[in-house]
């Protein structure tokens, strides 16, 4: 089988894995669009949204629909990194035990890894999923545990902020994408999901979705995607313009109401952050049968990609929800390609 | 003997001289008769002292009202080395009924050396002052006798309004293109968008495809403001909704541009060109409103 019929099997498989979630959980297809493109990047996926959108349904979903082994933490604020690694209990001949924790359960094989309310866990436990996200291993009893295949998700509700921790920017920047879960606007869905009875037992609608079993061929598939999808040089240009708008953006004559341009921001994307986007817009545009990837693929992934990664100074961070989506439309509606 | 005589004597001359204050003092007045009432009069007076002796400029006449019919307006003084020129600056009112004589009073001008003062007299000057008419004010013939002069004529300034106008309309005119420069109308370059855009791709072949669809670029972005791009169609069309008529060809430029720039193996034909140019003439139609 040649590499491109490889290829377009696969985006079949997606796109039905695609279709499965959003038969599952409705309303939510820009998020779902974005999950696709994050699993079959490779990249972690944070999730954020107010309570009971649906965040953890989606994500159970997703890891269904994937297959391979899945595992699952929910943040609090006694949580400790060895919490992730091990647990110890007394067995039934009163013997104590110590087994591997959540993070070492599946050895190699553990494939998705949720983190239910990350913001509540401490900054230790941040900093021990840092090593796990970006290098995929951790160490532990004496020897490094590697997890070629995992994937995190992570999710945060942004109502609350007592109790919580913000997550430090150099583990948000180690997720590929933040995407922002919104409630269905449609009526009909919202209609669905107030009285579909389908919609009211989430464990049955997840046990639903059949597992596509593609998970531990997708570092294998990530790879052709990246190799096999083209970037001209006029997209290379149109991909440095939108970088360096992302620093400066009044060279680019965004500007936004009652700021001071040359002041607002702390930090711009970086080159890890700019090679995430780049490899979700080669990913987008294999989904959207394309062998090259075109302006409106970066424009489509930019948002999720990048707002997490910028840093507005303190003086403006108090309007953080309101600038950074300006800010990034800003970017977009300002840099031109060709 | 004799010649000491001499030196002594012709010392004792010298010395006269050496201890005289003032070595040179000199009132200069004008002409005493021909005043009027209002007339200004100045008066100046030249004093050289020996040195180390200073003129004490308060008792010169203090500037204001002398007396009742005389003001001194203006008091100058300018010291070069020990000469020291006032010059005073009376005007007088006084309206006589016939000719009549008038004094300027005299005062003392104080000189000092240490704690030790003299004082110089400036003499009384006595000029004579004429009425401004007869006694009994008369009927003349032709009109008034009192009235003033007639009103000077007016230099010719005719040159100067044209100049004023020629160089206004200058200013004006590079204001404008100033204006234009620093873009203060917005709708006027719009208007003409694709008129410049046609007259660049007139010059260009098939082998200078891509400044040809970068100049189509170009020209759709500044037209909308901002870049336009496939997915923003919509929202173009809202801002411009003329534009929908060719929207079938917009999409092929869009689609063709992306071939172009972003996927390889592309394989440009005249007839491509051709079709760009086509596009931006119906864009220009479009702009001039014949469409």
């Amino acid at each position: 089988m040649n590499t491109d019929t490889q290829l377009s099997d696969w985006r079949e498989q997606a796109l039905q894995f695609e279709q499965q979630i959003n038969q599952t959980v409705i309303g939510l297809q820009p998020a779902v669009r974005h999950i696709v493109l994050a699993v079959f990047a490779r990249g972690h996926v944070l999730l954020e949204g107010n309570v009971g959108v649906g965040k953890t349904t989606l994500l159970r979903a997703v890891a269904q629909g994937l297959g391979g082994d899945y595992q699952r933490i929910e943040g609090t604020i006694d949580l400790m990194p060895a919490d992730l690694i091990y647990y110890t209990y007394l067995n039934g001949q009163g013997r104590p035990c110590v087994d591997p924790g959540p993070l070492l359960k599946h050895g190699d094989t553990l494939a998705t890894f949720f983190f239910n309310e990350i913001n509540r866990a401490r900054p230790q436990v941040h900093a021990l999923l840092l090593r796990a996200m970006a290098e995929r291993s951790i160490n532990a009893f004496n020897r490094d545990y590697h997890f070629p295949h995992i994937q995190v998700f992570a999710d945060r509700n942004r109502v609350e902020k007592e109790e919580t921790f913000e997550l430090p920017a150099a583990a948000k920047d180690r997720f590929m994408m933040e995407i922002n879960i919104d409630m269905p606007r449609g009526d009909t869905e919202l209609d669905e999901l107030m009285f579909n009875p389908r919609f009211h037992d989430t464990d049955r609608l997840i046990a639903g979705v059949s597992s596509s079993g593609i998970y531990y061929r997708l570092n294998e598939l990530a790879q052709t995607v990246q190799q096999r999808i083209q970037t001209s040089p006029k997209l290379h240009a149109y991909a440095l313009g939108l970088w360096k708008a992302t620093h400066r953006p009044q060279q680019y004559g965004v500007q936004l109401t009652d700021v001071e341009m040359p002041q607002l921001l702390m930090a711009g994307a970086s080159p890890r952050g700019m090679s995430y986007l780049i490899r979700a817009a080669k990913t987008r545009a294999w989904l959207e049968h394309r062998d090259h990837v075109l302006p409106e693929d970066l424009q489509a992934v930019f948002p999720a990609c990048m707002t997490h990664r910028l840093f507005l100074n303190p003086m403006y961070a108090y309007r953080k929800e309101q600038l950074l989506p300006e800010l990034i439309q800003g970017i977009l509606n300002q840099v031109a390609a060709p | 003997m004799r010649i000491l005589l001499i030196m002594a004597l012709s010392l004792l001359g010298c010395s006269g001289s050496i201890d005289e204050p003032v070595s040179y003092f000199n009132v200069e007045t004008p002409r005493p008769f021909g005043y009027v009432n209002g007339d200004e009069i100045p008066q100046r007076i030249v004093i050289e002292t020996r040195s180390g002796i200073g003129l004490q400029p308060g008792s010169l006449p203090a500037k204001g009202q002398i007396n009742r019919w005389l003001n001194l307006n203006r008091v100058t003084v300018k010291q070069s080395g020990q000469r020291y020129q006032i010059d005073l600056l009376y005007q007088v009112f006084y309206a006589p009924l016939e000719v009549k004589s008038l004094t300027l009073p005299g005062f003392t001008v104080r000189l000092s050396q240490g704690e030790k003062s003299i004082g110089q007299n400036v003499p009384a000057w006595t000029f004579t002052l004429s009425p401004l008419r007869e006694l009994v004010v008369r009927q003349s013939e032709q009109g008034e006798y009192m009235r003033p002069d007639s009103p000077p004529p007016l230099l010719t300034d005719t040159q100067a309004l044209y100049g004023l106008a020629a160089s206004l309309s200058v200013a004006v005119l590079i204001a404008a293109y100033l204006g234009y420069l620093y873009g203060y109308f917005p709708n006027m370059p719009r208007r003409t968008v694709f008129k410049r855009a046609l007259r660049k791709l007139a010059g260009l072949s098939k082998a200078d495809m891509e400044q040809a669809l970068t100049v189509v670029h170009q020209a759709l972005n500044s037209l909308n403001g901002q870049p336009l791009f496939t997915n923003r169609l919509s929202e173009f069309y809202r801002h411009n909704p003329q534009y929908r008529q060719i929207n079938a060809q917009l999409l092929w430029f869009f689609n063709y541009s992306n071939r172009y720039f972003f996927s390889d193996g592309m394989i440009v034909v005249a007839q491509d060109l051709q079709q760009l140019k086509e596009l931006c003439e119906q864009c220009r139609k479009i702009e001039r409103g014949s469409r």
